[in-house]
């Protein structure tokens, strides 16, 4: 219809452009319209009592004018200007998708099928008739071959941006005029990134792509992603982030399993939302003693699932056997130092080492690592403090820290990346004078100016705001609902603070109402602040948790051991290695990169930094990482795992023959998954492809007329041609349209 | 009425009644020895910490006006606590709390237990119970003032009810304890004011001063036993000048040692 009306494809008129082939100026026409419709006003607005209003004299002038104007137009000779491609000098390059997912059955016949019948139903032919084709298959490489006979569907994964890649690449050289990819768009090696996009672009390469498979199937879960933390600590409460989709399942109630190796982990019913939609489902675990968790995240086939294979994801993650250190300084014997102590004793994951004033000139160690450790009181050195992940400010006055150890604290959690935590007391806070910078500047909330905001012996009950019922420092039990219980079953805190106001960006995770008051104060604050993290507890008697529940509730020991956890977790290291992808499916290149620091956590650019690599088969390998020209201190390289399997790379970092630091990192190559995952046509990535290079994208039932559009090219070997407009047929018929629009209208108001 | 009203209000009286439920406040008894003892000027302040001094009932006496538990009552827990507040960093205020194993959660919100003339106590089942749940929660018991092997023998009539488990043992020199604030490897008998007239500084049998302990699982001390000698009484009469300075040094020096072990342990 649109070729019938407009007597070209709507290709020429996307990709043409629009020319006056008359030899009059533009500014004639311009101004012979202007002048046309103005004596036609004026002929009109004479003769007005004619037509009876002003109205009707209005809509007069409006259609004359039009049609005035389109006269005039069509004597300028409109016409399409068009790059099209010289019959037979041109290559265009025919790319089948030839991976797993292609064999998928719909309506009886595979995909690859479906796309083979299109090519050799006549595509092909009408390709070849005027162009040179190439026919290729793209799986893992791209090959070329002579016939659809020689695609399989066995390609373990896709790898569309390479394969455009190389036929762009193979362009600098031959005249290929436009790429036609017939695909699922089920892309799983990384996408196309932006620098395929840029060289098909570059070359005014169309990529024209026909979409394969149903672009959503009736019965199917799908398990997107599973995030859980790249490392852990032994013991640690453990939040991974499943998203997942379906279809034909909405409002069931499943199981998902949580399995490390097939030992169940946890479990977690869910309801599935509406079909398509993305969701996201926490899933609580406990990461178990120090060493390789292979998580692997599982729901069970359903009724009438078209595949089953997508309802299964892995992942690796590191429980870390260190034991990170909290420095804990108080300034003042009371009873929350001796219960965070007896709770911290608790915890064979963390160590806490305290600094207690217990009279005005004496201090009293406990956790210490030697007789000499901290005998001087709080460190005055970088390397000292930076020692420790973790440090909590108790009740002690600001000023106790000379201005060399409070900047000291502020780079602790800036440069160093660890967690401070400030808690409320007699000298805690306004009342202990830490309105002052660097205090200021490291809290997470903007302290009242006044004193007086410390409230001993006054009850108060703390409740969990809704950040709080999500946070793992609060969680006392997996279940959401049962958590929240619990928290309403603590007795209340025997004292509070009022911290002020919290700072835009920081997490209020609990609140507490006072004795009397139907006031709620902020009582947990965190905030993440340069590389590390720090926070508030404004209360000094949370103690009571303890000594008031019953024998065997851990409520208490829990919350503190999750405070300190939060507190501890994220401080790096001297020497941090990590590795974007953890799990390679169906790939084998491993980014590696260190950011290695000294004692006092600057930068060491001079380092020398190795990794050791372990691996299946008694693979032994030492690599050299380079150091990295952006970033001081960082260190990459790209390693190929050879094989499926376990893969363990220990990095150690040397000034000269000191050591600075190592640590290890695991990750795991499988193959044959990656084709299991988005099965239904990828119809956006293709649509998406098409449109950014000049192309188009077509159902398999569209695809003869790709043939015919493939003609208009900017690449390759092309002529330009002009196609004129005058004579399409709607221009007559928008002639004739306003012609009798007032030929009617004149009838209707009886005015012939 | 608007239901946000209404709900403040419940807050509001619940948040009241928290008040009420919570920590009791100071109350004075009348005591075996003293009655109208002057209160401190910091006697209503709302301090962090104070002695809670353990009411028990007595084999002989019951309930009666000369109950055993308050022997030297309140005059050494002043003067002990004034000490304390003096001498260290803890937020205390000078007067004591007595407190009852009776009362259904009150001893929870005092972790220092004091208690005197243990040779004298006769709890019930109930209060053993109640002992034993707060010293395994995180509580601590100081017990002095009983002397030789019959009060011994009651005390542990009692204690072996609360702990029928846990031994007694002898506390070593190099324990934490005696080390966490004051160095007191030298540590001496200290005898009560029958001294003034009898000359002598032990009662009964119980010549030998004993320093021993009630452990909890991880090895920190629950339950502090001072037998054989008095400390309440080198409390009590530290502002004497005919009692020793010596003895109620070394009195205060202990009972500040125990008090911050307790608070950092």
């Amino acid at each position: 219809m649109f070729e019938f009306l407009f007597k070209y494809p709507s290709t020429v008129f996307s990709k043409g452009q629009l020319v006056l082939l008359g030899t009059w100026p533009v500014w004639l026409l311009a101004a012979s319209i202007l002048v046309g419709a103005a004596v036609l006003g004026w002929l009109i607005w004479k003769r007005k009592l004619g037509t009876g209003s002003a109205g009707r004299s209005a809509v007069v002038w409006l259609l004359q004018s039009a049609f005035l104007t389109l006269l005039l137009l069509m004597l300028w000779q409109p016409a399409l200007s068009i790059g099209t491609l010289k019959p037979q000098q041109n290559i265009v390059a025919v790319l089948v998708d030839d991976s797993r997912s292609m064999a998928i059955q719909e309506n009886g016949s595979s995909r690859l099928e479906q796309a083979t019948k299109t090519l050799d139903s006549g595509l092909l032919k009408a390709l070849r008739d005027r162009f040179q084709v190439r026919l290729y298959s793209a799986g893992e490489t791209l090959q070329r071959i002579q016939n659809t006979a020689s695609l399989k569907a066995q390609a373990p994964a896709t790898r569309l941006g390479d394969a455009l890649k190389q036929v762009a690449a193979e362009s600098a050289s031959l005249p290929v005029g436009a790429i036609v990819l017939l695909s699922d768009g089920a892309e799983n090696a990384g996408g196309i990134d932006l620098n395929t996009m840029s060289a098909i672009r570059q070359h005014r390469i169309p990529v024209h792509t026909i979409g394969f498979g149903l672009e959503a199937m009736s019965h199917d879960i799908e398990l997107v992603d599973l995030q859980t933390p790249s490392k852990t600590l032994a013991d640690s409460r453990v939040q991974a982030q499943l998203t997942l989709r379906q279809r034909g399942y909405a409002g069931q109630r499943v199981r998902v399993t949580l399995k490390d190796g097939g030992k169940p982990l946890a479990t977690r019913d869910i309801i599935f939302k509406a079909d398509g939609t993305e969701q996201s489902e926490a899933i609580l675990f406990n990461a178990g003693s120090a060493g390789v968790r292979n998580l692997e995240v599982s729901i069970d086939p359903q009724k009438n699932e078209e595949n089953v294979k997508n309802n299964r994801l892995t992942r690796v993650m590191d429980v870390d056997a260190s034991k990170p250190r909290v420095l804990y300084v108080e300034g003042e014997p009371r009873w929350e130092y001796k219960f965070i102590h007896r709770a911290i004793d608790d915890d064979h994951s963390l160590k806490m080492a305290t600094i207690l004033r217990t009279t005005q000139n004496k201090i009293y160690r406990q956790g210490i690592d030697s007789p000499d450790e901290l005998v001087q009181g709080f460190p005055t050195k970088a390397e000292e403090l930076f020692a420790f992940q973790g440090l909590i400010i108790g009740s002690v006055e600001a000023n106790w820290f000379t201005p060399a150890q409070q900047e000291l604290i502020k780079e602790f959690a800036d440069r160093r990346g660890g967690g401070v935590l400030f808690l409320g007391g007699r000298f805690g806070l306004s009342d202990g004078g830490y309105l002052q910078p660097p205090f200021t500047d490291l809290l997470p909330v903007d302290l009242p100016s006044s004193k007086n905001t410390y409230h001993a012996q006054t009850a108060a009950v703390a409740e969990l705001t809704s950040a709080g019922r999500d946070s793992l420092i609060t969680r006392l039990d997996d279940d959401p609902v049962k958590n929240v219980e619990r928290w309403k079953k603590l007795p209340y805190l025997m004292n509070w603070q009022d911290p002020g106001s919290p700072k835009r960006g920081a997490l209020v995770l609990m609140e507490a109402s006072p004795a009397g008051s139907t006031r709620r104060v902020p009582t947990l604050i965190t905030q993440n602040y340069g590389h590390g993290r720090t926070a508030v507890f404004a209360t000094g008697g949370s103690w009571r948790w303890q000594m008031q529940m019953p024998l065997g509730d851990r409520s208490h020991e829990v919350f503190w051991q999750q405070m300190l956890r939060w507190l501890v977790t994220g401080s790096p290291g001297r020497v941090v290695l990590s590795t974007p992808k953890s799990l390679l499916a169906d790939e084998s290149r491993v980014p590696l990169r260190a950011e290695v620091r000294d004692k006092t956590y600057q930068a060491a650019g001079d380092a020398q930094v190795e990794a050791h690599i372990i691996g299946p088969d008694g693979l032994n390998e030492k690599i050299t990482l380079q150091p990295s020209a952006q970033e001081r201190g960082t260190f990459t390289t790209d390693w190929e795992a050879p094989k499926p399997g376990s893969y363990l790379a220990e990095v150690v970092a040397r000034r000269g023959n000191e050591e600075l630091g190592r640590d290890v990192i695991t990750f795991r190559r499988e193959d044959g998954i990656a084709e299991n995952f988005r099965t239904e046509q990828n119809r956006e990535l293709l649509e998406k492809l098409s449109a950014q290079t000049g192309g188009r994208y077509y159902r398999p039932n569209e695809a003869g007329r790709l043939a015919s559009d493939v003609e208009y090219s900017d690449s390759g070997i092309t002529v330009r041609e002009t196609r004129d407009l005058w004579n399409m047929p709607i221009v007559f018929l928008f002639a004739l349209m306003l012609r009798g629009s007032e030929w009617m209208l004149r009838r209707k108001w009886g005015v012939i | 009425m608007r239901p946000r009203i209404v709900v403040s209000i419940a807050l509001l009286i619940l948040s009241l009644l928290g008040t009420i439920y919570a920590q009791k406040p100071f109350r004075e008894y009348p005591g075996a020895e003293y009655e109208n003892f002057p209160l401190p000027p910091d006697w209503r302040e709302n301090a962090e910490f104070s002695r809670a001094r353990l009411m028990y009932p007595s084999i002989s006496r019951g309930w009666g006006r000369y109950q055993s538990w308050t022997i030297d009552y309140p005059r050494s827990d002043r003067h002990l606590l004034a000490g304390i507040r003096r001498l260290t960093r803890i937020h205390t205020r000078s007067v004591e709390q007595p407190v009852s194993l009776d009362d259904p959660d009150e001893v929870f919100n005092w972790p220092f237990l004091y208690g005197v003339e243990v040779g004298h106590w006769d709890l019930t089942d109930a209060q053993c119970q109640k002992l034993r749940e707060f010293l395994l929660r995180g509580g601590f018991l100081m017990v002095d003032d009983f002397h030789g092997t019959q009060e011994w023998e009651i005390f542990m009539a009692g204690m072996s009810r609360v702990f029928p488990d846990r031994p007694v043992v002898d506390l070593d020199n190099k324990d934490p304890i005696f080390h966490v604030l004051y160095d007191l490897d030298e540590r001496f008998q200290v005898p009560g004011a029958q001294w003034f007239e009898t000359g002598r500084i032990y009662e009964k049998d119980g010549i030998e001063p004993r320093w021993r302990g009630i452990y909890d699982d991880k090895g920190r001390i629950m339950v502090a036993i001072c037998h054989n000698m008095d400390l309440g009484d080198a409390w009590e009469w530290s502002d004497d000048p005919r009692y020793p300075e010596k003895w109620a040094s070394l009195a205060y020096r202990i009972a500040v040692n125990y008090t911050i072990y307790d608070m950092t342990h």
